[in-house]
């Protein structure tokens, strides 16, 4: 049961009102089923939402969608909006992996003439792509390289081959946000960064091959450019070290600057600054070029994928960029007349049809939304709704969301086990360590189906496609 | 009568997305030293690793003592990622509320320890206990 009064709005929103505590500033609004709800309030999410909407300028409501868990000061699977002339930004409200993100690639191929090869096709992936904590040896960046990435996005991976010009407009902010400042980020995250591009990472990171196995929506599908029995690629990963060192090093900035600007904070992890303040825009040109190093990463990864599919099914597997969305990034957007500086953390963009930043190819249906499962449980694709705008300041979920600890999981589950079960379903799985299989088993997650359910009832977005699991390299 | 002095030790709790660090000392330095001993625990999952080399030092500076915690584990973690190399016994030349300086020796990995994102504010608290010093910090994994 929540420690707070509750009003339930319709069966999947429910609302703890600004009256709930004496310093919240605005309610929060949480969607969810029954089921989903009684998790959420098992843990920490509804304290943090609640600590959330106590930050100077947050406006309308703090959000929390149906796959919300307790993060670090924010919760994760939380939206919250301030006001960009006089509100506050929060590294805490973007995370550790800043842009951490999901990118769709369509290939030409179908399940029955990609199967033969599968298996040695992702086995080459996982030889392809670092993954854990591994550098990558070839393409370690020079200092002046390293700053293009982090200023200008893809342009230094255009030069070299990495990217294709079509892959641009098909990624969020076209993989580059104007304001991303690289002398802002710090030379420690620097030596974290040069020699990760093209790296997965750890924790819940992947690569995946997989088949669309169910159409909901053919006119959405066909603008996708989506189709049943069609093989994609799915990666999820993040800006890696840099990422996390430049949130540690502004969380401390923020943490000492606060006293200046009269901030009191219910947690420290909350630390703040006003975004028109040095130390605001400091972080936001800082996070801005994290969020450019993440979209490198995905795109040198999406390289590799390309070079693997050409090597197993020659001319034929040739993979489209479908679309790359961020689900941890804070950006300057403007809602009902207003600029609004909107924290996704666990939370993906979802626009709809009549949005400007919605490619042109998919405006006539909305800007595609990629909602990974669990490891070996299937991922969907939505399309964004334009109610969405006034429901969720044009946001909606990014996962299943964890529901067990990494220990408790593997407690649980043995990784051998986990390997054998996805074997069983015929998922080829490729691993480092039994440890970390375990550690992402689909038991510790919450149910994807029901997640995305939710937000397909309520609005935030709408099913199109679901993909199932056909290989998986985990990071 | 004065509380005796606590012993060094610490406990490991899981939670869904992170592991929660409950530390006591004597001393604020032998807490720091404790928490350096406590990550070392969570990066090192394997006995991949070499004994390395001569002590190194480490300086950080804070606003006070429960920052210096966090930006204390924060410094181990950018060193563990950049040189592979985890730091494991401490000797503390100097621990005050904003400031620590340490050398400390360690093992060298093959491949740097991925498990800790980040040492966080989140939960954070130092307290004054009879004999010495209790914390809690929270490591993003």
């Amino acid at each position: 049961m929540s420690a707070y009064p509750v009003i339930t709005l319709s069966p999947l929103v429910r609302e703890i009102p600004v009256t709930a505590r004496p310093d919240m500033r605005v309610p929060v609004r949480v969607y969810a089923d029954d089921e989903l709800w009684h998790q959420i309030v098992n843990d920490r999410s509804l304290d943090q939402a609640v600590n959330v909407a106590t930050l100077p300028g947050v406006t309308g409501c703090v959000y929390a969608m149906p796959d919300v868990h307790e993060g670090y000061g924010f919760p994760v699977g939380g939206v919250a909006a301030m006001e960009a002339d006089d509100g506050v930004i929060s590294p805490g409200g973007v995370g550790y992996d800043i842009n951490c993100g999901v990118r769709l690639l369509a290939s030409d191929l179908d399940l029955s003439v990609a199967r033969p090869h599968l298996e040695a096709a992702v086995h080459d992936l996982s030889r392809s792509i670092p993954s854990g904590p591994g550098r990558n040896p070839q393409l370690d960046l020079a200092a002046t390289d390293l700053d293009r990435v982090l200023d200008d996005g893809y342009a230094l991976l255009l030069e070299r081959g990495l990217a294709l010009p079509e892959d641009l407009p098909n990624t969020e902010a076209g993989g580059r946000l104007p304001a991303a400042r690289s002398a802002c980020v710090s030379a420690k995250a620097k030596q974290r960064g040069h020699n990760q591009l093209g790296t997965i990472g750890s924790g819940n990171h992947f690569v995946e091959v997989q088949v669309v196995d169910e159409v909901f929506e053919p006119a959405a599908a066909a603008a996708f450019g989506l189709r049943q029995g069609q093989i994609t690629v799915l990666i999820h990963t993040g800006s890696r070290g840099l990422g996390h060192q430049v949130c540690t090093d502004y969380v401390r900035q923020m943490d000492q600057a606060m006293r200046r600007y009269g901030i009191q904070l219910p947690d420290r992890q909350l630390a703040c600054a006003p975004l028109g303040s040095p130390e605001g825009q400091a972080y936001f040109g800082a996070m801005c070029a994290a969020a450019n190093f993440a979209w490198a990463n995905r795109q040198t990864i999406t390289s590799s994928v390309r070079r693997v599919f050409a090597r197993a099914y020659g001319t034929t597997g040739g993979l489209r960029l479908v679309y790359d969305v961020a689900h941890n990034i804070a950006k300057v957007e403007e809602h009902g007349g207003a600029r609004l500086c909107v924290h996704r953390k666990g939370a993906t963009r979802a626009f709809g049809p009549s949005h400007p930043e919605t490619p042109a190819p998919y405006r006539a249906v909305g800007q595609p939304v990629f909602i990974p499962g669990s490891m070996g449980t299937a991922s969907y694709v939505l399309a964004g709704n334009d109610a969405a705008m006034t429901l969720s300041f044009g946001s909606t979920c990014h996962g299943a969301g964890r529901a067990m600890s990494r220990g408790e999981a593997k407690r649980t589950r043995a990784g051998h086990e986990v390997r054998r079960e996805l074997e069983r379903q015929g998922i080829i799985v490729r691993c480092p360590s039994s440890s970390e299989l375990a550690e992402e088993a689909p038991t510790a997650y919450k149910d994807v189906e029901r997640v995305v359910e939710v937000v397909h009832q309520v609005g935030l977005a709408r099913k199109v496609v679901r993909l199932r699991p056909l290989g998986v390299v985990k990071g | 009568m004065t509380a005796p002095r606590l012993l060094p030790s610490h406990e490991l709790r899981q939670h869904t997305s992170e592991i929660e660090l409950h530390i006591r000392a004597g001393s604020l330095g032998d807490l720091l030293a404790e928490a350096g001993r406590a990550l070392a625990e969570v990066e090192l999952t394997s006995a991949d690793c070499a004994l390395g080399g001569p002590a190194r030092p480490i300086r950080v500076s804070s606003s006070d003592r429960e920052a210096l915690l966090v930006d204390w584990l924060n410094e181990l973690i950018f060193l563990a990622d950049i040189d592979r190399w985890v730091a494991m016994d401490f000797s503390i030349d100097l621990a005050k509320a904003t400031e620590v300086r340490a050398r400390a020796s360690g093992v060298t990995l093959q491949r740097a320890p991925s498990r800790v994102k980040a040492a966080t504010f989140h939960g954070l608290r130092v307290r004054d206990v009879p004999g010495g010093l209790e914390a809690d910090l929270i490591l993003d994994v």
